[in-house]
């Protein structure tokens, strides 16, 4: 019957096995990496490795906010369209990509985004002050040095994908390491 | 392990009740949902609010307002603290009422239209289409009836324009060769004639409540619709509490204990139609005991003295205006000793065949006590600073739509062929008796500007949705304006959610794609483009609230105080009083009852009636919502044999009738029954739409004597009860006071 169940119930993320299997690696294993969900497909065949490799475009320029606010922010589109009202794309793929960003753009439609990073309602985790801390640490580093710290190496991924658990262990272990305040209200307020 | 039947079915139930559970758990897909919006609004910061100052259109007053913006949504409207109509100057704090509030329900509407369309005339199908296809309609229609020198049998109906706009539909009726006709349900005609002739302006005056010791009020809702209640309503703050150990007396006089007169110290009854009758007989006793100013009683009496008015002595006519000789006396007593006093007039006052004499009485009493021009009394309004601006374009009385209508019906002498309706609703708000809406499917092609789809919007061939206030340019002159030169802006504070233009931008490009003379005489490419002329010749002036070294600097200025003014360029104007005017008596049809229709407190006259917020606020004398009543009173509600929420159908003189829910009121007085307007839309959106019933539909089109404006207080019923009954939706008594621990009970009891 137990059998039956673990195969059978479909987990919050759709990855092999049931939900039991992956409480059992979570807690018993400390297995993270099953536990994030894969890069999950985007409207757009955006690329990371393009804009943020290739271009070198910091990023703090789509992502315009990261510095001041609680949330990074994604682009409007109308942003993406300062460049490619120009930019039509290389190869049939990318002016295919380029096309429907320009046809989301003349017809007003907003581009629902998958989220990639998201932690739970009861988490408030603002971006400003973690990029001042870390950009006060090392004035010198570049600010994807800063965003790498959490989120990867973004500008190798052509799929944008977690890679840290960001569950509260992960929070706590690394304001442990920093020094950062580790109070409940931190966070949870 | 065998499979049996019985096993089967358990494991199948449990595989599904698990999986539902479980199902349960995964995030939902909106939570993992992250929008680019499709455009990148320059102001949009998360969690950061910008605040725009701008104008509100929810009534004629014009207030200013500051919207609260956060991330390129309109989320919240105050009142602009710099404004000087609807600011506090004590205390430095500003106000809006209910309607205006309620904007951001209007910018939001789900049933707001949202981009152009053409109705097929024999299906009734509305089409979507595009902008260029829609105004190339208009344009081709326009062109060929100018070809056809039939160019005056188009029409512009709007709702009273003011500033630039007025100045740009001016221009455009002018060059085309058309008629501008502006509608206004509870019109001002005859306020604005009696202000004319007792005081020479043509511009309505400023009442200076705030600082009056003494107010007497002839039937004008000044707390509630009537003209610009919240710069009436701060004021009124001042009256009562405004001033150290000294509490101005107010005396509301009118035939329906109102909102306003549940205010007042003292209210007194008088007949409908009898409130001027009421004002002489004051003057006479103010004259005849030498209490006036002596100047003033001999030019205000012809040189005779009290002899002029020896006619209206309390005791020979207090038994026609309904009260006792001996509370003629106290009042007029009292308006002559309590100085500064002010006597001021509207609302259902004007609204009778008499309504002109009524006000010139009522407002030469000011005369009488040395009020006009002074502080505490009436003030002035200067002209606009810009010459020519209009402050009230377009504005005709009612005997001209009941000359419409005939046109419409007959064709004679001139057929109108196309007609261009925005902002204006006369559908709705004209008496049914008159007969517009049939006479108007005569008319062979007809345009709406239209927001929401009115009941004169549902009947147009061409629908060209326009921005709403919020989304849109403009500028205002507030009429009555705070006694000093203003120019309000009203900027843009959101982009246009829907398909939808500006009218002042329409107006310009057809212009330009008609051509010739019309182009010509509208020079300019957009809307902004009109104001930023009309803001430069303020800036030429160099002087008032925003000076700047240049233009650009002198635009962002006005745009961020909400408006230009100049409290040094005030109305000094000290006209002569002249002769009082002589008793005329009110007319009415025959009919058992008198009805006075009264506009709510938050649908005005059916405007607010879209907006959800605004049904729900309640009636602040019955506490009803969501619908119309009739409020009789307790001794006639016994004789009909009624009780609260019995259908009563109420005939109209002219044979219209309708039914609405009985309020039996001790404070309404007998003979009379009130009933509020604003309801009864067979079209305005899914919260308006087959809701209570038009009041409108009953009134008589009979006209006030010299103005020809619609005397809608001048209508006379009978009332039958239906036997229906229907639990009237009201706050009053949906708690027992007896449940409410904190309120203490007392027993009146007699002797």
């Amino acid at each position: 019957m137990l059998v039956f169940l673990w195969l059978v119930v479909p987990g919050p993320w759709p990855i092999t096995g049931g939900l039991a299997p992956r409480v059992f690696a979570h807690y018993f294993w400390g297995v993270e990496s099953t536990l994030y969900r894969p890069a999950p497909d985007q409207p757009l065949a955006f690329s990371h490795v393009t804009h943020a490799g290739a271009l070198e475009i910091n990023c703090a320029f789509c992502h315009r906010t990261v510095e001041k606010e609680e949330t990074a922010s994604v682009p409007a589109v109308e942003q993406c369209i300062f460049c490619h009202k120009i930019i039509s794309g290389t190869g049939d793929a990318a002016v295919a990509e380029v096309q429907k960003l320009r046809d989301a753009f003349q017809e007003e439609k907003p581009l629902n985004w998958v989220r990639v990073h998201r932690l739970p309602d009861h988490v408030q985790f603002v971006h400003e002050p973690h990029i001042r801390f870390f950009a006060q640490q090392d004035p010198a580093a570049p600010l994807e040095a800063t965003c790498a710290t959490c989120h990867g190496d973004v500008k190798t991924m052509t799929k944008v994908k977690q890679v840290r658990s960001l569950k509260m262990g992960d929070c706590v272990n690394c304001h442990k390491d920093y020094n950062a305040p580790t109070d409940c209200a931190a966070c949870h307020y | 392990m065998g499979v049996t039947r019985r096993r089967f079915l358990t494991m199948a139930g449990v595989s599904a009740m698990g999986a539902v559970i479980f199902g349960g758990c995964r995030v939902p897909d909106r939570e993992v949902l992250i929008q680019s919006p499709a455009r990148l609004p320059e102001d949009l910061v998360t969690g950061i609010d910008n605040w725009y100052a701008s104008t509100c259109h929810q009534c004629p007053a014009g207030c200013g307002i500051l919207v609260r913006v956060m991330e390129g949504r309109a989320k919240k409207i105050e009142g602009n603290p710099d404004h000087p109509l609807n600011h506090d100057p004590v205390l430095h704090m500003s106000k809006t009422c209910a309607r205006g509030q309620a904007g951001v329900q209007l910018l939001y509407h789900p049933d707001r239209i949202q981009g152009p369309m053409r109705r097929d005339r024999a299906t009734g199908e509305l089409l979507p289409i595009s902008w260029e296809e829609a105004r190339a309609e208009l344009v081709g229609r326009l062109r060929e009836l100018r070809d056809r020198g039939a160019s005056d049998t188009v029409l512009v109906v709007t709702e009273p324009l003011r500033g630039h706009l007025g100045l740009l539909a001016r221009e455009f009726v002018k060059a085309y060769g058309g008629q501008h006709m502006a509608f206004e349900a509870l019109e001002e005609t005859v306020l604005r004639e009696a202000v004319k002739r007792v005081f020479d302006q043509d511009r309505l005056p400023d009442l200076d409540l705030a600082n009056a010791e003494y107010v007497i009020s002839f039937g004008s809702g000044f707390l509630e619709t009537w003209l610009s209640p919240v710069r009436y309503g701060v004021a009124y703050g001042h009256l009562r509490q405004g001033r150290e150990a000294k509490r101005g007396y107010f005396v509301q006089v009118e035939p329906r204990l109102s909102a306003t007169g549940a205010n007042a110290d003292d209210w007194v009854y008088v007949k409908p139609g009898m409130e001027g009758l009421l004002a002489l007989s004051m003057a006479y006793v103010i004259v005849s005991q030498g209490l006036g100013d002596q100047e003033a009683s001999r030019l205000l009496t012809r040189g005779q003295g009290a002899q002029y008015l020896a006619a209206y002595r309390p005791q020979d006519v207090a038994g026609a205006i309904g009260t006792t000789p001996e509370k003629i006396e106290e009042l007029a007593l009292d308006f002559a000793a309590k100085r500064p006093s002010l006597a001021i007039g509207g609302g259902s006052a004007a609204a009778h065949t008499n309504g002109l004499f009524n006000l010139t009485a009522i407002y030469s009493l000011n005369y009488l006590v040395g009020s006009v021009g002074q502080r505490g009394g009436i003030l002035f309004n200067p002209a606009p600073p810009v010459a020519g601006l209009p402050v009230a374009e377009g504005r005709v009385p009612f005997d001209r739509w009941q000359e419409l209508t005939g046109r419409l019906a007959s064709g004679k002498p001139r057929p109108v062929n196309l007609v261009v309706f925005r902002g204006a609703n006369p559908v709705h708000s004209l008496p049914q008796a008159l007969g517009f809406a049939d006479a108007l499917k005569n008319v062979p092609f007809i345009v709406s500007f239209s927001t929401m789809m009115d009941e004169t919007a549902a009947m147009a061939d061409l629908i060209l949705p326009e921005h709403t206030y919020l989304e849109d340019w403009g500028d205002d002159l507030p009429e009555p304006g705070p006694g000093y030169e203003v120019v309000s802006y009203q900027q843009p504070v959101v982009r246009p959610f829907h398909n939808t233009h500006s009218f002042g931008d329409e107006l310009i490009m057809v212009a330009k794609e008609l051509g010739g003379s019309l182009a010509q005489a509208m020079p300019w490419n957009s809307f902004k483009e009109v104001l930023q002329a009309g803001a430069r010749k303020l800036f030429e002036l160099n002087r008032g609230s925003v000076t700047a070294p240049d233009f650009d600097s002198f635009w962002r200025g006005v745009l961020q105080r909400g408006g230009w003014w100049d409290t040094a360029r005030r109305g000094l104007a000290r006209p002569l009083p002249k002769p009082l005017p002589v008793r005329e008596d009110p007319q009415f049809t025959a009919g058992e009852y008198h009805l006075l229709p009264f506009a709510s407190i938050s649908l005005t006259e059916g405007r607010g009636a879209a907006l959800p917020w605004l049904q729900a606020t309640p009636d602040p004398m019955t506490t009803a919502v969501w619908q119309t009543w009739a409020e009789i009173s307790l001794e006639d509600a016994r004789k009909l044999g009624v009780s609260e929420g019995d259908f009563l159908e109420i005939t109209s003189s002219n044979g219209t009738s309708l039914e609405a829910p009985a309020y039996p009121n001790p404070a309404a007085p007998p003979g009379i029954i009130a009933m509020p307007l604003g309801q009864g839309h067979s079209s305005l959106g899914r919260y308006a739409e087959n809701r209570g019933v038009n009041t409108f539909m009953l009134l008589q089109p009979a006209t006030e004597k010299e103005t020809k404006a619609l005397a809608w207080a001048a209508t006379r019923v009978t009332v039958r009860n239906t036997g229906r009954r229907s639990r009237i939706s009201k706050f009053e008594g949906s708690v027992r006071v007896e449940a409410l621990h904190e309120v203490e009970i007392v027993r009146v009891t007699k002797g």
